[in-house]
């Protein structure tokens, strides 16, 4: 059964039929909303609350563009009103110029699993929290520019510049911080 | 050949964040899902609750509208049978007033009653829900 069916059946009044995309897509959506709340409480809150609007405006999404898109879109809404954040202004530019000259370099990190879980985790949480927003979507969800710039409601030139930028920090910051191995391509 | 170069060093470098990104993905709590889907069955169950609530007005605006109609509908013949028979000037007389109040009575008494019936239906229902 596909995701339109699926649609199909919470709207003909199956709403069990709907824990389908909770199970499915909240892992995503809890990282998003931590990407942007910055705490877990929070995040916990403003996916229930996100998951309940899809629920009452089933109705109105399209299935032109993907069901994921679409929540992922009512989650990032939801968690910038409800921290009152200003998700794309003062990321911070020093850091960025200085990260410039990482772009040719590749990371290496030899540590076990555990350290190396910490370190990603401590630099994601450090840095400005629009790039690590589109870190998140871009590699954990393999979503492509188009669908980050619909989630983002930013435009696609501009997802593609900031990507740049945030692969570039986190680089950064990883080396910077824990000093690990830098090899050249 | 450089080009090439760079863009596979790009991919594995690529490879590697996605890998170092997803050692820290996020586990969702296990009562979210439960969280979730009980507000969820209770919205769905408040929701049929507004239905009836406007189904409710509905109904009264067409029970109004069948007792004052047919209410209007028997002055208009009660008027038009007086002015053939009797004349205009019967239609300002006394007599014909006092019909004329005592239709439009019976009439909003008839209303009354239905709506008292309405009212006591409805808590009976609500009361029988509760126990």
């Amino acid at each position: 059964m596909n995701e339109n069916q699926r649609i199909q059946q919470v709207l003909s009044g199956n709403t069990s039929a709907f824990a389908y995309f909770v199970e499915t897509y909240q892992v995503m959506a809890i990282t998003i909303a931590y990407r942007i709340c910055g705490n877990i409480q929070d995040a916990e809150d403003v996916v229930q609350e996100s998951y309940v609007k899809a629920f009452r405006n089933l109705r109105s999404f399209r299935s032109d563009s993907k069901f994921s898109t679409w929540l992922y879109r009512i989650v990032y809404n939801t968690a910038i009103t409800h921290t009152k954040t200003q998700m794309w202004i003062g990321v911070r530019e020093a850091g960025i110029e200085d990260a410039s000259h990482l772009a040719d370099n590749t990371l290496e990190m030899n540590m076990d699993e555990k350290e190396r879980k910490e370190i990603v985790a401590d630099v994601m949480q450090k840095m400005p929290k629009g790039d690590a927003l589109l870190l998140t979507l871009y590699y954990m969800e393999d979503n492509p520019v188009k669908e980050i710039a619909k989630i983002t409601g930013l435009n696609e030139p501009n997802v593609k510049v900031k990507l740049f930028r945030a692969r570039k920090l986190f680089k950064e910051m990883v080396v910077s911080s824990y000093g690990m191995q830098v090899t050249g391509s | 050949m450089i080009i090439m170069m760079e863009k596979y060093s790009n991919q594995k470098e690529d490879e590697k964040i996605r890998q170092m990104l997803l050692s820290v993905k996020m586990d969702a709590p296990e009562n979210l899902k439960h969280r979730i889907m009980q507000q969820i069955e209770t919205e769905k169950a408040l929701t049929p609750q507004k239905i009836k609530a406007k189904k409710e007005t509905g109904s009264v605006l067409i029970e109004l509208g069948t007792i004052f109609g047919t209410m209007y509908a028997v002055l208009a013949a009660m008027i038009a049978g007086v002015y053939f028979l009797f004349g205009k000037e019967f239609l300002f007389s006394a007599q014909f007033l006092g019909a004329v109040i005592l239709v439009a009575s019976i009439f909003s008494l008839l209303w009354l009653i239905s709506r008292l019936d309405a009212h006591i239906r409805e808590k009976k229902r609500v009361l029988s829900k509760r126990e």
